[in-house]
Formats: structure tokens, sequence, C-alpha cells
């Protein structure tokens, strides 16, 4: 039986939480733009589009992210895609971040005060101008602490990646399981560093909380 | 054509105006023509339907029925460049200010002219300086809307509402949020700028002010003009019961 050295096992894990640090940038990012773009749609009064990304919102929160996962990797390759399992873990979890950010948003712009649409409506700025200039710096501070709290969510939602084949921390871990016979120890290690990625934005977007309602 | 400069033309419009919440109707048939240049102030009991009327000027409600133009432009709800071509000619000031919380007193008040009319940065702060002094508030420029008085806020939203150069200003209720000993610098600006020739139409509960600074007095019952006049003849020649009971409540 080959024996690990304990360095062996981190270095390894920690060379494959370098993957799932950029899962969760990529979704983060991507799931941010979108999810920007889905809050105008939501607020510009056009027919429908806020009833659809309520729709959006409604879908992805409302099935488990290893389903979606799932769906995307097959989708795709039914699509005839080729695709990797990074680039379709990306896609979703782009996506469901789009959907949960978009939806964290919403709470606060409907927490800007309702003058503040009319004063600026009444001073002939259009949507766009009144959402950059007048809500969004407003929202923004509200938005700050929740969306810190939700990067958390997709960190510890990239470890289901692991089941599309694609090797981040968890998937790292199951290997290392596999080969020392020892489980415990390396998901041991495995949550230590989901801990060491977690536990500071969790304290930062809690230190974000009580300074706004300080 | 008419004559957009002659003395008789109506700036404001309203012509047969309904307007609907839900099942009540608030407004049930509105018909006012506001001159340039006229003072023009709205009073009457709390859900008379006076300051809805006042935002279906700017469009910030929605009629059912009826017509309403400024300048001779209709109001178009559905289309919304007509709107923002509208709401440069309307000015609004609101009851609870409505400052924006995040930028200086002077950021409010160049915001809108450099969004919308495009106004060179330097240009629209020079103006910005000038409005505030006009409003008593000299060197204020970069005090956030939490650091004024609220007197000083509704200065501020004054002067950014002066600052589109609007053609009518309408002033919804603007000293009611205000404690007693600042309710007078802010008559004082309005004061100001009736005398120098806005057409402002105003919702107040001030009937001291409405008497002085009015040309006419329009009072408002149960969604309708009930009755209409000069100062004199609203307040010292009230026609009808309804009216006459609206000012004996206000001298008790």
């Amino acid at each position: 039986m080959v024996q690990f050295a304990l360095w062996d096992i981190f270095t390894f894990l920690l060379g494959a939480m370098r993957w799932t640090v950029l899962l969760s940038l990529i979704a983060f990012v991507g799931g941010g733009v979108l999810g920007m773009g889905l809050l105008f749609l939501r607020f510009a009064q056009w027919r429908g589009a806020g009833i659809a990304v309520a729709w959006y919102v409604q879908i992805f929160q409302g099935t488990p992210l290893l389903m979606q996962l799932f769906l995307v990797y097959f989708g795709l390759a039914l699509l005839g895609m080729d695709t990797s399992p990074l680039v379709s873990a990306a896609i979703c979890l782009t996506l469901y971040a789009s959907a949960y950010l978009t939806e964290i948003w919403r709470g606060c712009v409907n927490s800007v005060h309702r003058g503040q649409w009319e004063a600026s409506a009444s001073l002939a700025l259009d949507f766009t101008q009144q959402m950059r200039h007048v809500i969004l710096p407003q929202a923004a501070r509200v938005a700050i602490a929740p969306t810190v709290g939700f990067m958390v969510q997709i960190i510890k939602g990239t470890a289901l990646a692991s089941v599309i084949g694609f090797v981040e921390l968890t998937k790292a871990g199951q290997m290392i399981s596999n080969a020392t016979y020892q489980p415990f120890l390396a998901y041991t290690f495995v949550g230590l560093l989901y801990f060491a990625l977690c536990y500071p934005l969790s304290r930062w977007s809690q230190k974000l909380e009580s300074h706004r309602l300080a | 054509m008419t004559d957009t400069n002659s003395p008789d033309f109506a700036l404001v419009d309203i012509r047969g105006l309904h307007k609907r919440f839900g099942s009540t109707e608030v407004l049930k048939g509105i018909d006012l023509q506001v001159r340039r240049k006229e003072v023009v102030c709205i009073i009457g009991k709390s859900g008379s339907g006076k300051s809805t009327l006042l935002r279906c000027i700017n469009g910030l409600e929605t009629f059912e029925q009826g017509s309403l133009s400024i300048d001779g432009q209709a109001l178009r709800h559905g289309d919304r460049n007509a709107m923002r071509e509208l709401r440069q000619q309307v000015g609004m000031i609101f009851q609870s200010f409505n400052l924006f919380p995040h930028l200086g007193a002077g950021r409010n008040v160049m915001l809108a002219p450099s969004l919308v009319k495009g106004l060179p940065k330097e240009e629209s702060r020079a103006r910005a300086q000038a409005l505030l002094a006009r409003v008593g508030l000299d060197g204020m420029f970069d005090r956030l809307p939490d650091q004024l008085s609220g007197g000083q806020q509704q200065r501020v939203a004054i002067a950014r509402a002066l600052a589109m150069a609007p053609s009518v200003l309408l002033c919804d209720e603007i000293t009611s949020a205000l404690d007693p000993e600042l309710v007078g610098e802010v008559l004082q600006v309005v004061e100001m700028l009736a005398d120098e020739g806005m057409t402002l139409i105003l919702v107040t509960h001030e009937m001291a002010f409405a008497r002085k600074v009015s040309d006419r007095i329009v009072f408002m019952h149960q969604g309708l003009i009930h009755e209409s006049g000069s100062p004199d003849d609203i307040f010292k020649h009230p026609k009808t019961p309804e009216l006459q009971q609206f000012l004996s409540a206000l001298r008790d």
C-alpha cells in the first residue's frame, strides 16, 4: 500500500482548490453581469419582461442545483455541443447565481423610497439614468452585505460540480479518499479548505451588515 | 393656431379629467386652465383629490378620461419620449423633499441638467451654485441632504426643479413635513418665484400664504372643482356651503 504524506494530500487539494476558486469567480462575475441585466428588465416596465424574469428566478430557486447541473451538462451534449465539465459547470452556476443575485438586488431596489423614482422621473430622467444615477447607488448600500453572503453560497455550490466530473476541491477529496482509504482524513482537509475560503467572506458580510445597521 | 404668447393662452390646460383608483373615482371631471405667470393655489380637505390632480399634471398618475396639455403639448402616457419632453416643462416639489441622499446639494441640482440637457459640467456646476445662492443656500454646495435642515432640503429641492428651467412648477404640500419655524423660509422662496413671474400651481394648507400669493384659488371637494375665484372671493365671500364649512373648520 502506498503511503501518502499529509503534505502531499494537502498540496494536491490546494491545487484543486484553485479550480473551486476559479469556478466561483466565473459564476459570481458572470452571474453578477447577467443578474444586473435581469434586474433592469425586471424594473423596465416592458410588457411581460418582469413576469419572465420572475419565472426565471422561480425555476432556479425551485429546483435543486444538482439537477440544474445535470440538465445543463447532458442538455448541452444532447444539443451536440462538446462541452467540458468546466464549461458546463460554469454556465450552470452562472445562470444559478444570476437568478439569486437578481432576486437579492430586486429587494434592495425595492427598499429605495418610491419618492426617489418620482423625483427623478419628474426631472425627466429616463429609466436607465434613474437606475444608474439615483436608484442603484442607494440600493448598493443595502446590497453589499447579502451579495457577499451569497458568494459563500456559490463557493459551496461549486462542490456539486464534482458529480459531472469536474475536478475541484470536493472531487479531489474523493480521489484522495479512494487512493488512501482514509475518507475521514481526506474530507476533513476538504472541509477545512472550504472553511478557509468561506469564513473570511462570512465575517466580512456580517461586518458590512452591522456597519450598515449601525 | 393659438398664439402661445397671448395672455389668455392656457399654459396648463386640463379638460374633463377623470381619475380612478380601482373602483373609487377620485377625480370626476376636472376643468382647469392656468395661464402663463399665474399662481394658482388648490385647497380642500384631504381626500378631495388635490394632490392626485397635481400628480396627473406631470404624469406621475395616469388618468382614464379627459385631456391635459402643457404649453400646447398633449400628455401621452404611453409615449416615454413625449413624457420626458413634457416633464422638462413641468417641475415638481414634493412634501417629502425627495432629495437624492447620496449626492450633495449641488450635485442634486446638477444631475438632471447634465444628464437630460447634456449641459457641460462646468456650466451646470456654475448654474447650480447660482441657483443655490438664489434660494439662500450659498456655500452649501457639498452638504449632503442629511446634513441640512428640512427647510434647507426643501429649498435645495426647489433649486433642483428650477435647474431644468420649467415653464410651470407644481408644489405638493411642500411645507407640510416641516417644523413650523422652518415653513417661513420655504414660503419666502416660493413667493420670490411668484414675484418673478413663475407659473405656479400649489396644493397647500397654508391659507394665509395662499391668500397672499395666489392670483386664483381653487377649492376642491369630492373630486371636483367646487368653487374657484380670487383670494378675496374665496376667503371673504365663499358661495357654497362646503367651502364655508371648510373655511370655518380652519378657523376653529
